[in-house]
């Protein structure tokens, strides 16, 4: 029988387990099977130490959707549990000291939900850290997908309606790294998760967008009060970034940027559409997937949510709209005629390390006809990717290793303070984060600076 | 200038409602059309074009489009169209095919005939699919894998199948003979020598039903296996020009088909044939299906094809005009190779075509009667 692999799927069962991708395929007359992107040819990995910290203490933690570093410039991840009903999202943090993760809480105690209250639960955090660098608070938002603790699924639009079942909204906590205390917390977006945050720390706003109506709000931090500017589409973007002038970007549903400028108060469309694959994509679900900023603030680089996702660099402060680079695929060529499983082509964990070079992790599978990779692989690899902005040259530095499951999906990235890579990872259960040490030569002290206003 | 040539004003109302009645009152005249691609829209390619002929088409019971392709070579492929979906899955391409006559859908599998330039019609089996995740957000398909059955009689083409009424079994014909598949245990039985010449049908009391040399249909029981040669005799009309083609109300099991000149029939297994009902418009009738109320929808004529309309109620037959999808894609359709009722009561044709598109046809709701 035909297997549709879902985020359902994905969850129920161990990353191992899920599909060998490319078994089925079969080539096309006339087409190169040659890979791209990401070709097969292991690198040693001597320089770049990969390291696995399962969450031990959260068994029923079955991804790491958001992993920051935090105001305090340690290592921020959400221990999330989607796939379990009732599940509840923890906050670790990696303790350099003990080179162990601290456990700092469960969210449903602190935000008074708890996970058996019969509706969707606070399962996990979605690319919603933010960091306040003059507080030293770390902001974050929760997010759904969980079903109540006695359903087999949940869905948002179903129980949307449901008072019994319905998400209770989108908490905000102001996490205080300084005494390690929520010092307040409140519903940020009532029925709704929150998908992505950003922080305009300059102006005291929060940007988030809800899933599922995938609107933009704006939350004042003073007053404590929301905004909601507008729907985006039907598909939540999955980052948003900030430039010079305050103004907010993300995607919308057919790949074009989107932009919220406060100057004139509203939602504006590109009128370009996004780099994607031009032979079977058409700009459709290419929304952000992740969006690292160039130290020197001029430019971001972007990779999209979509298989074969594509990465491009993205100069917001030029022009009436930005002049956008497209940087290629990030995976590797497959058979046009099938989809390729979200969960195994993929790519995330994008930020800048103390050498001023990108990192990021790319996934990489074994298929029988367009990359044929050797016994020394595994199915699917996680593989970290190290892109020279002065050059645009990419060079394979690691692959991550996880003691059990495969590793091919990072969801965000981080650079600590002492300038070491943390990638959180998705597709484990228990779920867990890498840690890549760094070369001593490519490492710098508060290499994490200017930091991420986004999570 | 030719004193023929009338004097014609333009600006005139009138002119220009001649004007708008043949641009556009030339196509679908009643209800929606829309043609999808045999892909995911903005995730896969599509099928290509010279493989992409639609000649047949099923629905499972949970209400998925299953079809096959012919061409340079043959896919079997399944439609989904209701809750969070959207998409085509091309299931196989099957190698050394290039022609699917049939496919069948059981209560939980799917059996798929296929001829190919040399040797006998095939028949392949797998399961049905499931529902997937919605594809608004994240997918993944894996091909699943075929049974290849092999030949039904060897060098024989498939002619067609059809499942039973309980969904057990399927029956089917190739040029000589009458074979018959269990989908609990698919082996195929070959039960009698018959001249497969067109499509086969099931009957209003169960009977598989096909055509029988020039003026007859025999009848198979499919549960007892017993095959009765020519068991009806079919109106006076021209049977000998084009295949038999059927629509079937499902309420009722009415039969319904069309002789070389497109004069509809009614059938029933008790009643045997009707006088004619009418006349389509042009011939021959290319395919049809019933949907809920008893209309029946077809596509006949060649080169550029028009849809017509049988309304028993009426008793009448409508032109609906050429085919035509303005929402997504912008497409006009000319050949169709099979219709079928979709979950829905809406009619799913198959484009037999290049670059071939599943067509969902929502019939104009009907007024209620005073």
């Amino acid at each position: 029988m035909g297997k549709g692999i879902g985020r359902r799927e994905f969850f129920r069962s161990s990353g191992a387990s899920l599909l060998t991708a490319g078994a089925a395929l079969y080539p096309r007359d006339g087409v190169s099977a040659a890979a791209e992107g990401s070709p097969a040819k292991p690198q040693p990995s001597g320089d770049y130490k990969c390291k696995w910290y399962e969450f031990s203490e959260a068994k029923e933690s079955d991804s790491c959707w958001s992993l920051s570093v935090g105001p305090d410039g340690r290592i921020y991840a959400a221990a999330c549990a989607e796939g379990t009903p009732g599940g509840v999202v923890k906050v670790v943090r990696y303790n350099e000291a003990k080179d162990a993760l601290d456990y700092l809480f469960d969210i449903d105690k602190m935000v008074d939900d708890p996970g058996d209250s019969g509706r969707a639960s606070q399962c996990k955090i979605h690319y919603s850290f933010v960091p306040s660098m003059h507080d030293g608070i770390l902001y974050m938002a929760t997010h759904l997908s969980a079903a109540p603790i006695d359903q087999v699924a949940y869905s948002a639009w179903l129980s949307w309606h449901d008072e019994k079942r319905c998400f209770r909204g989108s908490a905000l906590l102001a996490f205080d790294t300084k005494t390690d205390q929520v010092k307040w917390w409140q519903t940020m977006i009532p029925k709704e998760g929150c998908r992505c945050l950003l922080h305009d720390e300059e102006r005291g706003l929060l940007y988030a967008i809800s899933d599922p109506r995938d609107h933009l709000h704006i939350f004042d931090l003073k007053r404590r009060t929301r905004r909601d500017v507008g729907r985006l589409g039907s598909i939540n973007s999955q980052a948003l970034f900030l430039d010079k002038k305050h103004r907010v970007w993300t995607t919308n549903d057919y790949g074009h940027l989107v932009r919220y400028d406060p100057e004139k108060d509203r939602l504006e469309v590109s009128p370009f559409v996004l780099p994607h694959n031009p032979e079977f994509q058409t700009g459709w679900h290419s929304v952000f997937y992740d969006v690292a900023p160039s130290p020197d603030g001029e430019c971001v680089y972007a990779a999209t949510w979509i298989a074969n996702s594509y990465m491009m660099r993205i100069w917001p402060n030029e022009g009436d709209w930005p002049r956008v680079e497209d940087l290629g695929p990030n995976t590797q060529k497959r058979d046009p005629t099938v989809s390729v499983d979200t969960f195994v082509d993929h790519c995330g964990g994008l930020t800048f390390a103390g050498d001023g070079q990108l990192y990021y992790v790319a996934s990489r599978w074994r298929d029988p006809v367009y990359n044929p990779m050797g016994p020394e692989h595994k199915e699917r690899e996680g593989v970290v990717w190290r892109l020279n902005p002065a050059t645009l040259e990419k060079e394979e530095v690691t692959c991550l290793v996880h003691p059990r499951e495969l590793a091919q999906y990072v969801s965000r990235g981080a650079v600590d303070h002492n300038g070491d890579l943390f990638f959180g990872h998705v597709g484990s259960r228990p779920s867990g984060i890498f840690k890549v040490e760094m070369p001593a030569d490519r490492k710098k002290e508060n290499a994490h600076l200017p930091i991420r206003m986004w999570g | 200038m030719s004193e023929k040539k009338p004097k014609i004003d333009y600006n005139s109302p009138k002119v220009r409602a001649q004007i708008d009645e043949i641009v556009h009152g030339t196509f679908v005249k009643q209800g929606t059309m829309l043609a999808f691609p045999t892909g995911f829209p903005g995730a896969t390619i599509s099928i290509l074009p010279d493989e992409s002929h639609i000649t047949a088409l099923d629905v499972s019971p949970q209400g998925l489009v299953y079809g096959g392709t012919s061409g340079k070579r043959s896919h079997i492929i399944v439609g989904m169209f209701h809750g969070v979906t959207g998409m085509v899955f091309d299931m196989k391409a099957v190698e050394g095919a290039t022609h699917c006559p049939a496919v069948c859908c059981g209560k939980n599998k799917l059996l798929a005939c296929v001829n190919g330039p040399s040797g006998g019609g095939r028949i392949l089996t797998t399961g049905l699919h499931g529902l997937p995740f919605d594809l608004i957000q994240e997918w993944g398909f894996q091909r699943p894998a075929f049974d290849d059955l092999g030949e039904c009689a060897a060098g024989e083409p498939i002619v067609h199948a059809v499942a039973d009424a309980s969904r057990d079994r399927v029956v089917g014909a190739t040029t000589h003979h009458l074979f018959s598949v269990d989908f609990a245990s698919p082996k195929i039985r070959v039960v009698a020598e018959v001249s497969g010449s067109g499509r086969l049908a099931v009957g209003s009391k169960g009977g598989i039903l096909g055509p029988d040399g020039k003026g007859h249909l025999w009848r198979f029981d499919p549960q007892t296996q017993k095959l009765e040669r020519e068991a009806f005799k079919l109106p006076a009309g021209r049977w000998d020009k084009t295949p038999l083609v059927w629509a079937r109300a499902g309420q009722s099991g009415l039969l319904y088909t069309a002789d070389a000149g497109g004069q509809l029939f009614s059938f029933d297994e008790e009643r045997g044939f009707s006088a004619a009902l009418g006349k389509t418009l042009l011939a021959p009738v290319y395919c049809m299906a019933a949907t809920f109320d008893g209309r029946v929808f077809g596509s006949c004529g060649s080169g550029i094809a028009k849809m017509f309309c049988y309304d028993p109620g009426r008793r009448e037959v409508t032109n609906l005009g050429v085919a035509v999808s303005v929402f997504e894609r912008r497409r006009y359709g000319y050949v169709f190779g099979d219709a079928v009722t979709g979950r829905d009561g809406e009619i799913v044709f198959g484009e037999d075509d290049d670059g071939g598109h599943l067509w969902l046809y929502f019939p104009r709701i009907q007024a209620a009667s005073a």
